[in-house]
C-alpha cells in the first residue's frame, strides 16, 4: 500500500513539473517568418548589454542599432567615406569648432522630432562616468569632458559638456579640446546617436526597447536570447529611404553552425557571420549569394618593447622577424582564404590606406631576414617566445609562425598559451610576461587616425591598446599636425608620413587582414553587409 | 517516512550553504578580471572598467562581497550580472527549456534504455542481445557534439532540402512545442540510455539467476509475471539509482547539446557566466543545481523502498 501512494505522489509531481513548464513555452508564440509577406529572419548572437546607443561596444547590439538608428553621418559602402545621414551639414574653420545642422523630417519612433537637444542630452550622458557608459572614451575630445570624467574616486562636477551649444532646433555646436581633423568620421559611430527624452525618463524599459530614430522600430520587446523583432518605421524620412521590408526578426543563436544550418534549410534567410566549417561549402551552395569582401581588422603580432628591449629592442630584429613569416602560406593554408596578408598598417577598407606600404618589411624573404636578423646580433639565448589566447582559434597560425621563424631564423621559439585574451593582457600590464604575442585591432570609425593613435601612440600605453609600450616622439608630433589639419585629405597625408614612421620601427608587425563572409537565401535580394559587418537591412527586399 | 524526509531536508541546509560560500570563493580566486572578460578582445578603458567595479563592488575584499551577496540572498535577492540583468530573471528565463528538454530526455532514456536491456537480458547470446550491445557500444563512443551534428544535417536540414520532410527542427523554435525538444533530447540522453540499457541487462540476468527467481518459476508462474514482479523489481535498483543522479546530470550538463540545438538553457548559462567569471551568476546557478541534485537523490532513497519493502526509512 504504501509503495502504491508514494509512486502515486510520484507521478503527480512529475506532472506538475511538466504542466508547468509546459505552460510556460506556450505563452509566448510568435508569427512565423515570412508568412506576412515582407519579414525575414536573420542570425544574431546575443548583445550584452541593455541596447542603448551610448553603452554599446560590441558588434551584436551594434547590428541592432543599426536598424533602428540613423547617425548623423553613415559611410559609403564601396569607399567608406563618411556621408551625410541625419546631418545637413557639418563644418568647422579650424577642425576645433565644429558647427553641425539638421536636416529636417527625423522624427523618433514614440512620434517626437529628432532636434540638436535630442544629440547634446545623448552625449552628456554616455560622457557622464557615473553612467559608466563604455562610449565614454569617445566623448574625450569635447571640450570640458574632464569636469564629466574625473577619473576614479572623484565626482563629476557637472552633467553637461561645456564643449557643447544648442544654437537653436536644428544646429548645434561642438568645441573639441584640440583640434581633430577626422571628427566628422567619427560620428557614424553609435556612441554619437541621438536619444529621444524618453530614455532619460524610464532607462531599464529603453533598454529592453528602444526608441531610435531609423529605418525600423522596435516590434514588441527584446527576448532575451531567442529573437529581437523591429518592424518598419513608416514615418521614416523617404529621402533616407524607408525600409522595404515589413519586418525583421533577429534569431539569436549561441553557435554559428546552428545559425547555418538554418540558414540551408532557409528557417533563416541571412546570416553576417559564418563558421569556419562552412568555408568548404558554402561558395557551391550559395553561389553568388555568398559574400566575401574585406573587413576591417587587423592581425598583429606584437611586441613588449618596454619591458624587454634586450629581446626586442632593436628595430631590425623586428623587421628580421616580419620578413622570416610567409604571410601568403597562413592566410592561404591556415584561414583558407578567409585572412589576407597585410602590407599596410592601415587596413585597405580604409580611405588613405596605401597598397604595398610596407614594402620590403612585409616581403617574405628568409635568407635575407637571416642576415638581418644576424647583423643585429640576435636575441639573447636565441630564443623567442609567443603567447597567444588559446580560446579563439589562433594556435594553429601561431604554431605555424614559430615553426616559421625557427626554420628561417635558426632560432627557439617557445609557445606560451593564454587561457583567453584578457589573460595576456593582464600578464603584459603587470610585467610578468614579456615575449611576443598576438593582438588584434578592429577599428571603431573608417578612419587612418584609427588604425595609429589608439594603438601606438604615448597615450594608448595607458588608455589603449599600446600593449608593447613603443614611443616615437616623431611620430606623435605627425599625429597631433594630422589631428590638427585644416581637412580631412590634408589629414590624412600627415597621418601616412606617421604609418611610415611604424613601417621603419615596426613596433607590431601587421601579418594579415580579415575578409567577412555573409550569405543569404534565395528568399531576399539587395543583401550587403557594411565595413563594421553590419547587414544593410533597410535595403533587404523580398525576391520575386 | 516523514521523519526521515524531514531529516534529510535539514540536512540540506548546510550542504546549500556551504556549496554556495565554496563556489562564490572559487569565482573569486579566478584568476582574471571580470569586467575585461566582458569587453573581449578589445582593452577595457580604465576609467568605464573602475566605474563598473564600483559599481558591483568588485573591489570589496571577499568575505564582505559574499556577506552581502548571502544577505541579498536571503531576502530573495540572487543579485544583478555585470551587464545590469537580474539574475533571478536570467535563470527563470533559461529554466523552463532545461527542464523540458531533461525531462523528454529522462523519459526517452528511461524507456528505451530499460526495454532494450530487458529485451536484450532475455535474449542473451542471441542477436537482439548483439544488436544493443554492439549498438550501445558505438553510441557510448561517438562524442555528443558528433552525434547532434550529424542527427541536425541529416534529419533537420537535409531532409527537408531534399524531400520537403519538416519533422525535426535544424535548431529550437518555442513554437513547435514538443516536436522542438525530440532530437535535442534524444542526442542528450543518447549516452546515459546506452548505460541504462547495459546496467539493465547485467542486473536483470544477475537476478534472473538468483533463488527466489528459481523458487517462482519452479511454482508454475507465468513467465512474464516471474520476470516483472520478481526478478525486474530487484534488477531496477541501481538502474533508478543511476538514473536518478543522472536527471540532475542533465540538467546541468546539457550544455553542449544545448548550444548545438541553440536551446537558451541553463547549461549555456552556467557555461557563459564561468567564461566570463560572473560570481553572481555561476552561484544561482549552481545553488538551483544543487537544489535538484539533493531533492532527486531524496526521491531515489525513497524509491528503494518502493521497489524493495525489506528497505525502510524510520
Amino acid at each position: 500500500m504504501r509503495g502504491a501512494t508514494q509512486t502515486k505522489w510520484l507521478v503527480a509531481a512529475t506532472a506538475i513539473a511538466l504542466a508547468a513548464t509546459a505552460c510556460s513555452t506556450s505563452s509566448k508564440s510568435s508569427d512565423k517568418a515570412a508568412s506576412g509577406g515582407g519579414t525575414i529572419a536573420v542570425q544574431l548572437g546575443e548583445p550584452q548589454h541593455g541596447l542603448i546607443p551610448q553603452n554599446t561596444a560590441e558588434s551584436e547590439g551594434a547590428e541592432v542599432l543599426n536598424a533602428l538608428f540613423a547617425g548623423l553621418v553613415e559611410y559609403d559602402n564601396k569607399t567608406n567615406e563618411p556621408k551625410l545621414r541625419v546631418a545637413e551639414s557639418i563644418e568647422s574653420p579650424d577642425s576645433k569648432v565644429w558647427t553641425i545642422k539638421l536636416k529636417d523630417g527625423y522624427t523618433f519612433h514614440n512620434g517626437e522630432k529628432v532636434t540638436a537637444q535630442s544629440f547634446v542630452d545623448a552625449w552628456n550622458w554616455g560622457a557622464n562616468q557615473d553612467n559608466a557608459a563604455e562610449g565614454l572614451p569617445f566623448f574625450a575630445k569635447i571640450d570640458g569632458s574632464a569636469d564629466l570624467a574625473p577619473g576614479k574616486d572623484k565626482k563629476p562636477t557637472t552633467d553637461k559638456l561645456k564643449g557643447l551649444t544648442v544654437v537653436d532646433d536644428k544646429t548645434f555646436t561642438v568645441a573639441l579640446t584640440a583640434p581633430f581633423s577626422q571628427f566628422k568620421t567619427m560620428l557614424g559611430y553609435n556612441a554619437f546617436y541621438p536619444l529621444p527624452k524618453a530614455f532619460f525618463a524610464d532607462k531599464k524599459t529603453f533598454e529592453e526597447a528602444p526608441i531610435g530614430n531609423g529605418p525600423f522600430q522596435m516590434d514588441g520587446k527584446w527576448e532575451h536570447n531567442q529573437q529581437i523583432k523591429v518592424k518598419r518605421y513608416d514615418n521614416f524620412p523617404a529621402a533616407d529611404g524607408k525600409a522595404k521590408l515589413q519586418g525583421v526578426t533577429f534569431k539569436i543563436y549561441d553557435k554559428l553552425e546552428t545559425a547555418y544550418n538554418d540558414l540551408r534549410a532557409d528557417n533563416i534567410q541571412a546570416t553576417d557571420k559564418l563558421p569556419i566549417s562552412a568555408m568548404g561549402t558554402v561558395k557551391g551552395e550559395f553561389g553568388d549569394r555568398y559574400i566575401y569582401k574585406p573587413e576591417s581588422g587587423v592581425g598583429y603580432i606584437g611586441f613588449p618593447i618596454a619591458t624587454n628591449p634586450a629581446t626586442y629592442g632593436k628595430p631590425e630584429i623586428r623587421k628580421a622577424i616580419s620578413m622570416a613569416i610567409d604571410r601568403e602560406a597562413i592566410t592561404k593554408t591556415i584561414f583558407s582564404g578567409t585572412r589576407v596578408p597585410a602590407d599596410d598598417f592601415i587596413n585597405p577598407l580604409i580611405p588613405g590606406y596605401r597598397k604595398g606600404a610596407m614594402g620590403d618589411a612585409a616581403k617574405y624573404d628568409p635568407a635575407k631576414a637571416k642576415s638581418i636578423f644576424d647583423t643585429a646580433g640576435g636575441v639573447p639565448n636565441n630564443t623567442l617566445e609567443l603567447g597567444y589566447n588559446a580560446d579563439g582559434g589562433h594556435k594553429e597560425w601561431i604554431e605555424a609562425v614559430a615553426n616559421q621563424l625557427k626554420k628561417n631564423l635558426g632560432v627557439e621559439v617557445t609557445l606560451k598559451p593564454f587561457e583567453k585574451f584578457g589573460k595576456i593582457l593582464d600578464a603584459l600590464g603587470e610585467k610578468q610576461y614579456s615575449g611576443g604575442f598576438r593582438m588584434a585591432w578592429s577599428m571603431d570609425y573608417p578612419s587612418i587616425e584609427n588604425y595609429l593613435r589608439p594603438i601606438f601612440s604615448k597615450v594608448a600605453i595607458e588608455n589603449g591598446s599600446n600593449y608593447g609600450g613603443y614611443v616615437n616622439e616623431q611620430f606623435e608630433t605627425l599625429l597631433d599636425q594630422a589631428d590638427q589639419a585644416k581637412s580631412p585629405e590634408e589629414g590624412q597625408k600627415l597621418y601616412q608620413q606617421a604609418d611610415d614612421i611604424l613601417v621603419q620601427d615596426l613596433p607590431y608587425i601587421p601579418v594579415y587582414t580579415y575578409m567577412s563572409s555573409a550569405a543569404y537565401s534565395k528568399k531576399i535580394k539587395n543583401f550587403d553587409t557594411d565595413a563594421q559587418g553590419r547587414m544593410n537591412l533597410d535595403e533587404v527586399e523580398l525576391a520575386g | 517516512m516523514g521523519r526521515y524526509v524531514i531529516r534529510r531536508l535539514i540536512q540540506a541546509i548546510p550542504v546549500l550553504i556551504g556549496a554556495t560560500f565554496l563556489i562564490y570563493w572559487l569565482c573569486f580566486s579566478l584568476p582574471g578580471d571580470p569586467v575585461q572578460a566582458l569587453a573581449g578582445e578589445k582593452k577595457a578603458d580604465p576609467l568605464v572598467a573602475e566605474m563598473i567595479r564600483q559599481k558591483y563592488h568588485l573591489n570589496d575584499p571577499f568575505l564582505l562581497q559574499y556577506w552581502n551577496y548571502i544577505t541579498g540572498v536571503f531576502q530573495g535577492d540572487l543579485g544583478e550580472s555585470l551587464t545590469g540583468r537580474s539574475v533571478s530573471e536570467m535563470i527563470s528565463e533559461a529554466f523552463p527549456f532545461t527542464v523540458n528538454l531533461a525531462i523528454v530526455a529522462f523519459v526517452i532514456e528511461a524507456i528505451i534504455g530499460v526495454l532494450a536491456g530487458v529485451m536484450a537480458a532475455l535474449r542473451k547470446g542471441k542477436f537482439l542481445d548483439q544488436l544493443v550491445l554492439i549498438s550501445t557500444l558505438f553510441v557510448i563512443s561517438i562524442p555528443v557534439f558528433v552525434t547532434g551534428f550529424v542527427l541536425q544535417l541529416v534529419l533537420g536540414v537535409k531532409l527537408k532540402n531534399d524531400y520537403g520532410i519538416e519533422i525535426f527542427s535544424v535548431s529550437f523554435n518555442e513554437e513547435d512545442g514538443l516536436r522542438a525538444y525530440l532530437l535535442p533530447a534524444f542526442v542528450l540522453a543518447s549516452t546515459s540510455l546506452a548505460y541504462v540499457a547495459r546496467l539493465t541487462r547485467t542486473s536483470l540476468m544477475e537476478t534472473m539467476r538468483a533463488d527466489y527467481v528459481r523458487t517462482a518459476v519452479a511454482k508454475g508462474l507465468k513467465r512474464r509475471r516471474v520476470i516483472g514482479r520478481h526478478a525486474l523489481r530487484n534488477a531496477l535498483i541501481p538502474i533508478v539509482t543511476f538514473l536518478g543522479a543522472d536527471l540532475g546530470g542533465l540538467m546541468g550538463g546539457a550544455v553542449i547539446t544545448e548550444k548545438i540545438f541553440n536551446i537558451h538553457g541553463i547549461g549555456g548559462l552556467l557555461a557563459q557566466a564561468v567564461y566570463q567569471k560572473q560570481g553572481t551568476i555561476i552561484v544561482g546557478v549552481v545553488t538551483l543545481l544543487v537544489m535538484i541534485y539533493l531533492v532527486t537523490t531524496l526521491l531515489v532513497d525513497l524509491l528503494y523502498a518502493v521497489l524493495d519493502p525489506r528497505i525502510r526509512y524510520e
